[in-house]
């Protein structure tokens, strides 16, 4: 005997058969069917097998705390495994698999563990796999994680999208039940914004389960209704299938919308998923409880259920658990059950209540067993008979369903993802969530409050006083008589474990945890709430223990003297349930995965065939390849000579730029440099060092003086944030006394470098002013105009090259239309462009330092700028710690050059300096090469390195030592300048 | 005298239009940032004044700093006189090619900026005049809010096509 469909019924679309397959098996279920109603209803009790023992598993609930029903839906990049089928709505073509077994769900070769249960206690893969230590990650951990488990992701790209979204309110509602509903109403009524969130496909949690009538409409009925005005209203928002998993800082609550996860063809514009951030001014948490397991032998045979899981799937879905069914309850709520049953016509055969005076208003046929509890229960793939003990006497009874309820546990966890934690109640028999935590208010029965009525009214009540501290004026809702309300009283003692049984009594279904695993964890020390999650694993995996671990906590208080409240609980943090990659990525993958940031010369360096890097967020050209060319260092080399020997045009737009204006800018930059700048000339560049506090060198970079009262910074294009944010904090914290203003212009401007020693004789040609070497000196810095006066930019006389340099910036929209008349103009005079490569060979054979040598552990001293700081300035950044006897000792790391002795020879960037002779050790380090490159101009690789007394050392034969590739080069410290030391070119 | 032509930095992009949602480049014309002093007395009544007079529209950007915009271009001499006439209470800075606009429009434009930006865009919150500067996904950006259904967003030009692509994609559901 199983489960089966009632002909009539339940909030399903018997008119709208739908086909679905499960282990490949065509079945069919009815629109409004979950997976697993649809699976009940054909008769489908074993879905699944547990995680260690492979024990045979039906389903339990008949929603979100499914520990058993698991299930991998779908195929290709869609497969999603670990499902709950409780949780799943059915659809036309629906694929489910059964998960953790082979070969076949009905005979899986794993439930042979069973054998060897004795010696698969708790923990005892810490006793049992010690020796020998390396084959814990070789052979055990491998095998052990095969064995046991979940589902399997798949490898193959998710073909669908996901989204993610903001949304306000004065008023998050979660849950839509009884107390959900009447808060929203309330509030919503109000004028108040209001968002109700339900994890399940329609709204009205336990309504849509009940028989009750409430004000002369059934409660499904009254549900709809109330759903119905509620999207009505402007002012709420009700999101159903959409789960809140985690409350944050700001009130801010996640959630996750399941928007086409219950579709058959799906819409490829939309989203599958939508993960929403809800900032709410106030949250009434309406989460309702969660009915408890029992804990008695073979609690986990297929068609063992939860007592409310029963009566959804019975007044729901219209599906009857079995022809002959048992009930054992310690509350109440299992005779509301046992009279739905007999009014859809299935036999009751018993209750049990292990109470002495339970179910006092029960009037039904069935046999009710007080001071009585189900001791076992018998069946291998499907629930066969249970022994009932009643005193002292045992006696078998044959049924094929069998309801269970230990109580409730109120659902507290999002009222303790921020720190809160959950209060036992002796009379509730459980814990509540922490009142009034961060403003978050519980209502109904997320709160202990019992009974359908009780739980309209206190919803309706709090969510008015909640939105009358936002200014609202709200009437709580009266929704009238509720007939066939049954408060489910606390049962009088709580029935955590139950004496007597033979069979594994489960506690924590979903990681086999039983009872005697909870036993010996006290036994061997580890009693500690958290010390016994886990030594057992009992609350982990993908329900988290929502069944399980209030059970747990019984038992530990049990065995440990203890109330479960000095017990305690785990801390719990989100995600109330799975939330998928997808959904937490959104659209931030592919093309959106980060923002591509373009140059305003990004096409011109397109049009001449160059390379991009990417450097940060910006595509840097990094060479220009021409036909012939057989790699890039050939290009390289290339664009280098072409840049000593004629000019080249380098895009420089994405190096920082920073406007500073106001009448105190030059003090504040005297400020925020080590080198003196209150006099720099107006229409005059300089090189600045920005130290830290402590001394060392955090950025560098030209400013010019525009004017009197403005300046412009260049910084490099790593730290063009951070120097903004850093200028911000000086002006802002340490000197808001300085009437200075900042402005980032670094996308303002197309900024191109013109280096070479026919750079003048080109930019002349589309520049109207003189820029000869009298008229425009070596670091000459203002405004140009260009063709005639057509257009107007900015020239400064800077070189990074160590050639005749010049950087033009240009007013963005214009720059590809001047860079290209640039390029007709320097034909023929041999302007190329070139990439960042080059540049960076171009600036190690002058020595120029970059954030290879700017590391963070250098001063201005070992870069050989010792004499730029100025100590006769009153104060700037860095002054008073630069001075530390350390800074200036002698053997200090110094900037100095590399050469190999052989020009044959090379070496890499990274590689450590030993001294010639000594053993390679990273005692004998000497420092390293910060940076290098093959230099035409040289003939060989040529490096920059950070030495002990580097400066001192000129000319010193030592080894280059790369550990990592254990390669040794015989070298040569030198100077630092490879290439035109006196600065003749740069003057030219 | 070679061709001089100002390239938008959304010259390849076509207007996105649909029944319910309308995203089109703005045109490249001015965005003047203008920044006061830190002691300065408030000058709101003084940027909307410069902004009428120079047939531009004021928008609060930050804390003392407006960004005065238009859909021209304006012509130097003007722009120096602009600037020189803040002095010296506030400091100007010509960022009309450093920001780009475009404007999102139509019945499902709040949705679509809902899926970017933390801003609150209930009317009651973020009412028509109201700027802000913002976040859309990854981007930073200045919002505006013209009217109830009508939106413009100012980027940096370097992450304008990346801002497009995004808010593209953010429409995708409602084209």
């Amino acid at each position: 005997m199983t489960s089966y469909r009632l002909p009539q019924g339940g909030l399903i679309d018997r008119g709208h058969p739908l086909s679905f397959t499960f282990d490949g098996k065509a079945l069919q279920g009815v629109q409004g069917d979950s997976l697993a109603s649809a699976l009940l209803a054909n008769g489908r009790r074993l879905v699944g097998r547990s995680f260690k023992y492979h024990r045979p598993r039906g389903i339990l609930t008949s929603g979100a705390a499914e520990p058993n029903a698991l299930m991998t839906i779908g195929s290709s990049g869609r497969t999603e495994p670990n499902t709950r089928a409780t949780m799943q709505e059915l659809y036309a073509g629906l694929e489910a698999r059964s998960q953790n077994r082979w070969p076949s769900l009905a005979f899986d070769i794993g439930a042979l563990n069973s054998l060897a249960s004795p010696f698969l206690g708790a923990g005892f893969y810490y006793k049992t796999f010690m020796w020998p230590a390396p084959f814990w990650e070789k052979v055990y951990e491998p095998f052990i994680r095969k064995a046991a488990g979940l589902g399997r992701a798949t490898h193959e790209a998710d073909p669908d999208s996901y989204d993610k979204c903001w949304a306000h309110c004065d008023l998050l509602v979660v849950g839509s039940g009884p107390a959900g509903l009447a808060a929203a109403l309330t509030a919503g009524r109000a004028g108040a914004r209001v968002i109700v969130a339900d994890e399940h496909a329609m709204a009205g949690g336990s309504l849509l389960s009940e028989t009750a009538i409430i004000g002369g409409t059934p409660a499904s009925a009254f549900a709809e209704a109330c759903a119905t005005e509620l999207r009505s209203l402007p002012n709420v928002t009700l999101l159903t299938r959409t789960t809140v998993f985690g409350w944050y800082d700001g009130n801010v609550f996640g959630a996750v919308e399941r928007v086409q996860r219950h579709i058959a063809t799906l819409s490829p514009s939309r989203p599958v998923e939508r993960l929403w951030r809800i900032v709410a001014k106030g949250t009434i948490l309406a989460t309702g409880a969660e009915e408890r397991p029992l804990v008695f032998g073979g609690n986990d045979i297929p068609g063992v259920m939860m007592a409310g899981a029963m009566r959804t799937y019975l007044n729901r879905y219209a599906v009857a658990p079995g022809r002959t069914t048992a009930i054992f309850t310690a509350n109440d709520s299992g005779y509301q059950l046992a009279a739905d049953l007999e009014a859809r016509g299935v036999r009751v055969s018993a209750i049990v209540d292990p109470r002495a005076a339970g179910g006092a208003t029960y009037a039904g046929k069935a046999r009710v067993l007080r001071d009585a509890v189900v001791t076992d229960a018998h069946g291998g793939r499907s629930l066969a008979a249970i022994d009932i003990r009643s005193g002292s006497r045992t006696d078998r009874l044959k049924v094929d369903a069998l309801a269970m309820s230990g109580g409730f546990s109120p659902v507290v966890h999002l009222a303790c993802h921020r720190g809160g934690r959950p209060v036992w109640s002796d009379e509730k028999a459980g814990f509540l969530p922490p009142a009034n935590f961060g403003g978050l208010t519980p209502a109904g029965a997320a709160r202990g409050i019992d009974g359908l009525a009780a739980c309209l009214d206190d919803g309706a009540r709090r969510g008015a006083n909640l939105v009358a501290t936002f200014g609202f004026t709200a009437t709580p809702v009266a929704f009238g008589t509720v007939e066939g309300d049954v408060p489910v009283s606390a049962p009088a003692k709580t029935l955590w474990s139950i004496p007597g049984g033979k069979g594994k009594a489960f506690v924590d279904y979903q990681n086999d945890v039983h009872r005697k695993d909870l036993d010996l964890a006290v036994k061997e020390g580890y009693g500690h709430v958290e010390l016994a999650k886990r030594y057992t694993t009992g609350g982990m995996a993908t329900d988290q223990g929502k069944l399980s671990n209030v059970n747990a906590i019984g038992l530990l208080a049990e065995a440990r003297g203890l109330s479960p409240g000095a017990v305690g609980t785990t801390t719990f943090r989100p995600f109330y349930t799975p939330v998928s990659f997808g959904a937490l990525a959104g659209a931030h993958h592919g093309e959106h995965f980060q923002p591509v940031r373009r140059s305003p010369l990004h096409g011109w360096a397109a049009r001449h065939g160059a390379v991009f890097v990417e450097t940060g967020l910006w595509y840097r050209s990094a060479w220009f390849p021409r036909t012939g060319e057989k790699d890039w260092r050939e290009s390289v080399a290339r664009e280098v000579v072409n840049v000593r020997r004629n000019a080249g045009l380098c895009d420089v737009s994405m190096l920082g730029k920073i406007e500073i204006c106001g009448p105190d800018a030059a003090e504040f930059l005297n400020r925020v440099y080590c080198n003196a700048f209150l006099k720099l000339p107006i229409g005059k560049a300089r090189y600045g060092l920005m130290l830290r506090e402590d001394g060392m060198i955090y950025d560098d970079g030209t400013t010019s003086r525009l004017e009197e009262n403005r300046f412009l910074m260049t910084t490099t294009t790593a730290y063009a944030a951070g120097a903004m944010n850093h200028l911000e904090f000086c002006a802002q914290a340490l000197w808001p006394d300085l009437d200075v203003r900042l402005a980032s212009v670094t996308d303002q401007w197309a900024q191109m470098a013109i280096a070479g020693p026919k750079s003048r004789k080109i930019l002349q040609a589309i520049i109207d002013e003189d820029i000869g070497d009298a008229a425009f000196p070596y670091l000459a810095a203002h405004e140009v105009s260009l063709f005639g006066g057509a257009l107007h930019g900015r020239l400064f006389r800077i070189s990074f090259s160590g050639e005749l340099a010049y950087e033009l910036a240009i007013p963005a929209a214009y720059g590809d239309s001047v860079a290209e008349a640039l390029m007709a103009t320097g034909r023929t005079e041999g302007l190329m462009p070139y990439g960042v490569e080059a540049l960076s060979v171009l600036r190690i054979e002058k020595g120029h330092v970059t954030h290879n040598e700017i590391n963070g552990t250098v001063v201005p001293a070992d870069l050989g700028f010792g004499k730029m700081v100025s100590l006769a300035k009153p104060d700037f950044i860095g002054k008073a710690m630069l001075q530390r006897e350390g800074l200036a000792a002698p053997d200090r790391p110094r900037l100095v050059g590399v050469v190999p002795l052989d020009p044959a020879d090379t070496f890499r960037t990274g590689a450590h300096i030993l001294a010639k002779n000594a053993a390679a050790t990273l005692e004998n380090d000497q420092g390293y090469v910060t940076s290098s490159a093959h230099s035409p101009h040289v003939g060989s690789t040529i490096g920059l390195a950070l030495v002990k007394r580097g400066d001192e050392r000129h000319g010193e034969e030592v080894v280059v030592w790369n550990g990592l590739n254990g390669e040794f080069t015989s070298a040569r410290l030198c100077p630092p300048v490879f290439f035109d030391p006196s600065n003749e070119k740069l003057h030219a | 005298m070679p061709d001089l032509r100002a390239l938008p930095a959304l010259a390849d992009r076509t207007p996105l239009v649909s029944h319910g949602i309308r995203l089109s480049p703005l045109p490249e014309g001015t965005v003047l940032q203008m920044i006061v002093g830190p002691d300065a007395p408030d000058q709101t009544a003084n940027v909307e004044r410069l902004a009428n007079e120079s047939g531009l529209a004021a928008r609060p950007l930050s804390p003392g700093q407006w960004l005065l915009i238009g859909d021209k271009p304006t012509r130097r001499a003007d722009m120096k006189h602009l600037l020189a006439a803040l002095e010296p209470q506030a400091s100007g800075i010509d960022q009309s090619h450093g920001r780009v606009r475009m404007r999102l429009e139509g019945p499902m434009a709040v949705k679509v900026l809902a899926k970017g930006t933390a801003v609150d865009l209930n009317q009651r919150a973020f009412p028509p005049g109201r700027s802000v500067a913002t976040l859309i996904g990854h981007i930073a950006a200045h919002l505006t809010r013209h009217d109830v259904e009508d939106f413009e967003i100012a980027v940096l030009r370097g992450l304008a096509e990346a801002c497009w692509i995004d808010l593209a994609g953010m429409c995708e559901e409602f084209v």
